[in-house]
């Protein structure tokens, strides 16, 4: 190491801040280094980082960005000050995780709050604050900070209330804080003796002054005495911080300059120290005094602090006599310094242009900030929290940007894989083929005729699907190799564009249109289909068709570019009225697009190109394109040929429509014309698609998007290619169920308050609890009794040709016999349709645990204890019965009749019903089957730890379990670390049956999970006595009113 | 003062060299002593050394240990079998390592046979030897915060085949697991080398 660069810490060790927790060298020596060169990329790049960090974090613990960034703030701006703008961070993530109850219990969150409390004008009310409000009050950091500032300022007494408090509530690490009031009664008893053993002695003071001098700033330098002259020195300093005496010596040093006229000197001396304001109990309802700021003075008229005339001319008249004496070089100076002095370049900075700031304490604005959250009057019609989320203003570009990169990235994760399951299938058709080619030679021309639809088979969850069948047909007589290759420039051509939605226009590209004319058309459709299979569709009747869009229009519209406006101009999505009125915000940004439009492509449109046109005329009817229909083409003509409507445009609407009678829509790969014609043309259908949107983007940006690419990818492919081969063919018990129905027509398109006509009965649909991948839950109501009851019908749908959920039913059924009761779903119907499969369950209560959860605060013990009973209870008889659900979660629990209506049910066991099993494994068949992470569960945080050398598959139901119990108790999902090869909860579990429970069940490790469960009932079983039975009644009636009020079903 | 002078202008002999050393030593630890807070301020006062104002403890037992120690170190740097000094700051409470001052001394043996004093001006050495000190000082900059009580250990680390003296006893080197190590200025008397370094923790990202 050279000494040259270690010498950086120590040329600037008046600007480094000490820090608690001590300085990284490295660190503070590239920061003192950096800000010498003002080189600050690299700073700014991380601090971007965590900026973007803050505002798209889809984790479940927010705090933990807000610490990194605070503490490598602190790291690399040694100096603080307003580079490195701590306070205001700090104020940021206070005002972000406000109210967050998970946090008030962890050291970080205090921690935070107490170093914001180093920039309040008065720390003390900041500490008060937070034990009235409870924030760290379990904390020993708490007590102990609060102690020091007090001991600072010489209140004793109170300081020693304070960790009295502490000790009494037993606050954390314990032997901390017993170990700093120990020493704190030490210091305070030695201060006592010191004090006593001075007083007697009064006129030592002025000799104890001399011999420890200590000088009071600003002070007389006047000389004093008469034979010695000498400087009077009066010093001040923490080495007299406790000696009352000097504190009297230096008072009339610093009542001197009151008399000193114009303008008033700060004065440290007389701000600081004991004359602190007395604390007052509820400091945050009155704001503190201010601060006595150091060097600042409120604006005021210059002239008035003039100084006489007669000064201002005599100044310049003065002449200096020349020094008689020569000044005194030290010799050392002629050397080399070892440690050279070094003028701090950044000093200069300081002297730039400072606005007096308003002066208002920051605690204040906290709180003023957390009144106002608390009643909220404006409704902020944008993503606000987003624009201001960290230190720096994001402007809605960046946020659009970087939600386009989120997605952009996911989707070429999807597609990647995507890709590569195709890659594989198709290599085996190809060989499949080899294999028949060399067979019959002869019949190579026939062959090939055949092969399209073998080669094109289902499984319509991918978009790609489309292609491949268009491609199959066009090249299916040449080589295989040739094939594939062919695949590929397809789906550089096709699929790309569509891929782009933050794109607002692309560039139009003749060449590409034309040669891909036909088979975007099916490209597209087929990948629409994929995206969103059955799209719920509200409102979208009563209005007349358009004939002069053509579907291909529709799909690009609908394409991902609009759910990227959404998230923006909607904000957090929970601003759902927008939806309501759509006209405003919707047309203002349509028509921010079309004023920057540029609108030459118009011309370039109008000049009818003779290829063009011919494949507009092709597309315009349907019936003459060159590719196959398939089942996918009619799913996606039936969305999209929806009514259009073109009442209500404006004047340049109107003109711009026009362009679109002579296009035809038939810019397949998007010029900027056609969206811009789309845009006026397809204002109202595109409405409902943005509702829906709205709705589904929460689960997108929230913590399961990881989830949903695991699942897209792997998890829905591997389960519906082996569930189709396992039900292939029907097993008996299935089709000769009397609740089993074959249908022969196509899914019926199943909507929000329409009706549905499944078998002979007509059902309204009420309620839509999710929709995961291509499964969705609705609550439906039979048509003919319109009268909501708490009762009604629970349909599930899966767009897969596939009765999985019916097979998993009838084979719980089958092997549970007279277990299998009211925590299931008895005679349910099954409806196989051509392309889609419902189910439908009788007598289901309209709520699930999910809306317990969500709709009360806190879950009393009784029906914690009541669920968890029933969950245990469930899962030990899907066990038994050899399945695995394999999505566990709150809202796949549907709540019994011992819930919804207490008094007439008494047994225990009623609480839960379970009739979703889109995830469910039959380890009676599927005993191969290992892939523990195409369960949902397994893409979660706790669930990749704790399944990571998972031996059982049980094992993630278990996961399941103690993750609804901590949500239950604490309202959040669990966090787990592992200590000493036992898995523990990092969230404090106060209640020991608890946490003996959670711990149980996250160390299964493998064993038989049965016995475990049953294990757990019985004790909880044991709790269940009479006085239980009275409180759980009272719980229930409690819990019923809760879940009365929950927005229902209307 | 006189003996000063005249050493001045004779350069730099081995007694002296240990002399200077040792005594670098003694206001160095208490130096670190009063700086890192483990023992209450109080307890020091000022003198003037090395054109700095330094602060010694006043403390009677501390005192009498750390001059023990220092003569016990002279001796030894006399003979250069000395290669190190350490002084350790741990924790009252858990016994947990958090500082390790450590000062790395190069003897040069050749000086033992030497009888011509070598050619170094004692206030060069004086500089260098405050150039460490006020290194010392400025550790505050980067360092953590002591927050529970201390205490010090010095560890000293010689040649294999000494015996150990009364009232000492052989230790392990007590090094802080996962520690950041930051080197100091290094001064010579042109027979013993110290080079100063000190470890601390690494503050938690």
């Amino acid at each position: 190491m050279s000494q040259d660069c270690s010498d950086e810490w120590e040329l600037s060790k008046e600007n480094v801040q000490p820090l608690r927790q001590g300085r990284v060298m490295s660190t503070l020596q590239e920061a003192l280094a950096q800000q010498e060169t003002s080189i600050h990329t690299a700073f700014q790049l991380k601090r971007q980082e965590f900026e973007s960090k803050i505002r798209f974090y889809s984790g479940d613990d927010p705090l933990d960005v807000w610490d990194r960034y605070i503490k490598w703030t602190e790291q690399t701006f040694p100096q603080g000050g307003k580079e490195s703008n701590l306070p205001a961070l700090l104020e940021r993530a206070v005002k972000a995780l406000n109210e967050q109850k998970q946090y008030y219990k962890d050291p970080r969150y205090l921690n935070v709050w107490l170093k914001f409390g180093n920039y309040c004008n008065e720390p003390l009310d900041l500490y008060s604050y937070l034990h009235s409000q409870e924030i760290g009050t379990t904390l020993a950091l708490l007590y102990i900070t609060w102690a020091e500032v007090l001991e600072a300022r010489g209140s004793f007494k109170k300081a020693d209330l304070i960790l009295q408090e502490g000790l009494q509530r037993k606050a954390e690490p314990l032997d901390r804080l017993q170990s700093h009031h120990r020493q704190f009664q030490t210091r305070v008893s030695r201060q006592t003796v010191l004090g006593l053993e001075e007083t007697p002695d009064e006129e030592e003071t002025g000799l104890l002054g001399a011999a420890e001098p200590q000088r009071t700033s600003l002070a007389d330098l006047k000389g004093r005495g008469k034979k010695k002259v000498r400087a009077p020195i009066s010093r001040v300093g923490d080495a007299l911080r406790a000696t009352n005496q000097t504190r009297s010596f230096q008072t009339p040093a610093s009542q001197q300059l009151s008399s000193n006229p114009g303008f008033a000197v700060f004065d440290e001396n007389s701000a600081s120290g004991p004359e602190v304001p007395v604390l007052t109990p509820q400091p945050w309802t009155a704001p503190p005094a201010p601060r006595a700021k150091e060097n600042e003075l409120s604006a005021g008229p210059w002239n008035s602090g003039r100084r006489p005339r007669s000064s201002v001319n005599s100044g310049p008249e003065v002449s200096y006599p020349l020094p008689n004496f020569t000044p005194y070089v030290e010799e050392s100076a002629q050397l080399q310094a070892m440690t050279p002095c070094k003028i701090e370049p950044s000093i200069n900075r300081v002297l730039s242009a400072r606005k007096p700031e308003k002066e208002e304490d920051p605690l204040q604005r906290v709180q003023n900030y957390q009144q106002d959250t608390q009643e909220k009057k404006e409704m902020i019609m944008y993503c606000k929290d987003k624009v201001y989320a960290g230190v720096e203003e994001f402007s809605l570009e960046e946020i659009r940007a970087e939600i386009y990169r989120k997605k952009a990235k996911k989707k070429t994760e999807e597609e990647m894989q995507a890709i590569a399951q195709e890659m594989d299938k198709i290599q085996r058709k190809i060989e499949e083929l080899e294999k028949k080619l060399k067979k019959k030679e002869g019949d190579e021309q026939q062959q090939s005729c055949e092969q399209p639809p073998e080669i094109t088979e289902p499984s319509p969850s991918f978009g790609l699907q489309g292609f491949t069948s268009s491609s199959a047909t066009e090249v299916g007589e040449k080589q295989p190799q040739l094939q594939r290759a062919s695949w590929f420039s397809i789906t550089g051509d096709g699929l790309l564009p569509p891929q782009d939605p933050a794109a607002f226009f692309t560039v139009f590209d003749e060449s590409s249109t034309l040669s891909n004319q036909n088979m975007s058309c099916s490209a597209d459709h087929a990948q629409k289909s994929a995206r969103c299979p059955l799209a719920v569709h509200k409102s979208s009747d009563s209005l007349p068709a358009n004939e002069n869009v053509s579907p291909e229009a529709c799909d690009e519209l609908n394409g991902t570019e609009p759910l990227a406006e959404d998230a923006i101009v909607t904000g957090s999505y929970k601003n759902q009225t927008i939806c309501a009125n759509p006209e405003d915000t919707c047309d203002f940004v349509r028509a921010a697009h079309l004023a920057s439009t540029p609108f030459h492509g118009v011309v370039a449109q109008r000049i009818p190109d003779p290829g063009l046109s011919q494949s507009v005329l092709k597309e315009n009817c349907p019936e003459a394109k060159s590719t196959p229909p398939n089942q996918e083409m009619l799913v996606c003509e039936g969305v999209y040929n929806e009514p259009l409507c073109v009442n209500k445009l404006s004047p340049i609407m109107e003109a711009s429509l026009e362009d679109t009678h002579s296009s035809g829509g038939s810019v397949s790969s998007g010029s900027s014309l056609s969206s811009v014609t789309q845009i006026s043309t397809m204002k109202y259908p595109h409405i409902p698609q943005k509702l829906e949107l709205a709705h589904s983007l929460p689960a997108e940006t929230a913590a399961d998007s990881g989830r949903i690419i695991g699942d897209d990818a792997t998890g829905i492919l591997w389960s519906t290619e082996q569930r189709k081969k396992l039900l292939d063919p029907m097993p008996e018990s299935l089709t000769a169920s009397p609740y089993f129905h074959l249908e022969t027509g196509p899914l019926p398109i199943i909507e929000l308050e329409k009706d549905v006509e499944l078998g002979n009965d007509t059902y309204c649909i009420k309620w839509k609890y999710w929709t995961k991948e291509e499964n969705k839950m609705f609550f439906a109501i039979p048509a003919s009794i319109p009268q909501l009851d708490a009762k009604g019908f629970a349909i599930k749908v899966y767009s897969q040709p596939i009765p999985w959920d019916f097979y998993i039913t009838l084979q719980l059924q089958e092997r549970l016999n007279a277990d299998f009761d009211q925590n299931f779903s008895e005679n349910c119907c099954c409806y196989l349709f051509q392309d889609g499969c419902a189910v439908l369950h009788r007598d289901i209560n309209r709520f699930t645990l999910g809306d317990i959860i969500r709709g009360s605060k806190t879950i009393t013990e009784e029906v914690i204890l009541l669920v968890v009973y029933n969950l245990l209870g469930v899962v030990e008889k899907l066990h038994n019965a050899e399945v695995v659900h394999g999505d566990l979660n709150p809202d796949v629990f549907f709540l019994g009749d011992r819930i919804c209506d207490p008094f007439a049910n008494e047994e225990m066991m009623r609480a839960l019903k379970i009739v979703d099993f889109s995830h469910s494994l039959d380890l009676r068949l599927q005993s191969r089957v290992s892939l523990l992470n195409s369960f949902p569960i397994s893409q979660t945080p706790h669930g990749q730890q704790l399944l990571v050398k998972c031996p059982s598959l049980y094992q993630v139901d278990l996961v399941a379990i103690a993750d609804i119990v901590h949500l239950m108790l604490f309202g959040d999902h669990i966090q787990v670390y592992q200590e000493d090869s036992i898995w523990k909860i990092s969230q404090n579990v106060s209640n020991d049956f608890w946490s003996k429970l959670l711990g149980r069940i996250v160390n299964a490790d493998g064993k038989s999970t049965v016995p475990l469960l049953r294990a757990l009932r019985l004790e909880i079983n044991d709790m269940f006595d009479s006085s239980f039975q009275g409180r759980l009644c009272e719980s229930l009636v409690e819990l019923g009113e809760t879940l009365g009020e929950l927005p229902g079903i209307s | 003062m006189a003996k000063q002078v005249g050493r001045e202008q004779q350069g730099i002999t081995l007694r002296g060299s240990a002399e200077i050393v040792a005594e670098f030593f003694s206001y160095g630890i208490n130096s670190i002593l009063y700086q890192r807070g483990i023992y209450p301020p109080e307890t020091f006062t000022r003198v003037q050394k090395y054109g700095l104002t330094l602060l010694i403890t006043t403390d009677p037992e501390l005192k009498n240990y750390l001059n023990n120690v220092v003569e016990q170190m002279k001796e030894w740097l006399y003979k250069c079998i000395v290669q190190r000094l350490v002084v350790v700051i741990s924790s009252i409470e858990n016994n947990e390592v958090l500082e390790r001052w450590q000062f790395d001394i190069e003897c040069d043996k050749t000086a033992k046979d030497e009888n011509e004093p070598r050619e170094k001006s004692q206030k060069v050495i004086q500089d260098e030897i405050r150039s460490v000190i006020r290194q010392i000082t400025a550790t505050v900059t980067f360092l953590p915060l002591l927050e529970t009580a201390c205490a010090f250990d010095l560890l000293i680390y010689t040649d294999k085949d000494l015996a150990v003296p009364e009232k000492w006893e052989e230790s392990g080197p007590q090094f802080i697991a996962n520690s950041e190590e930051v080197r100091l200025r290094s001064f010579t008397t042109t027979i013993h080398k110290v080079n100063s370094t000190v470890a601390y923790k690494i503050p938690s990202h």
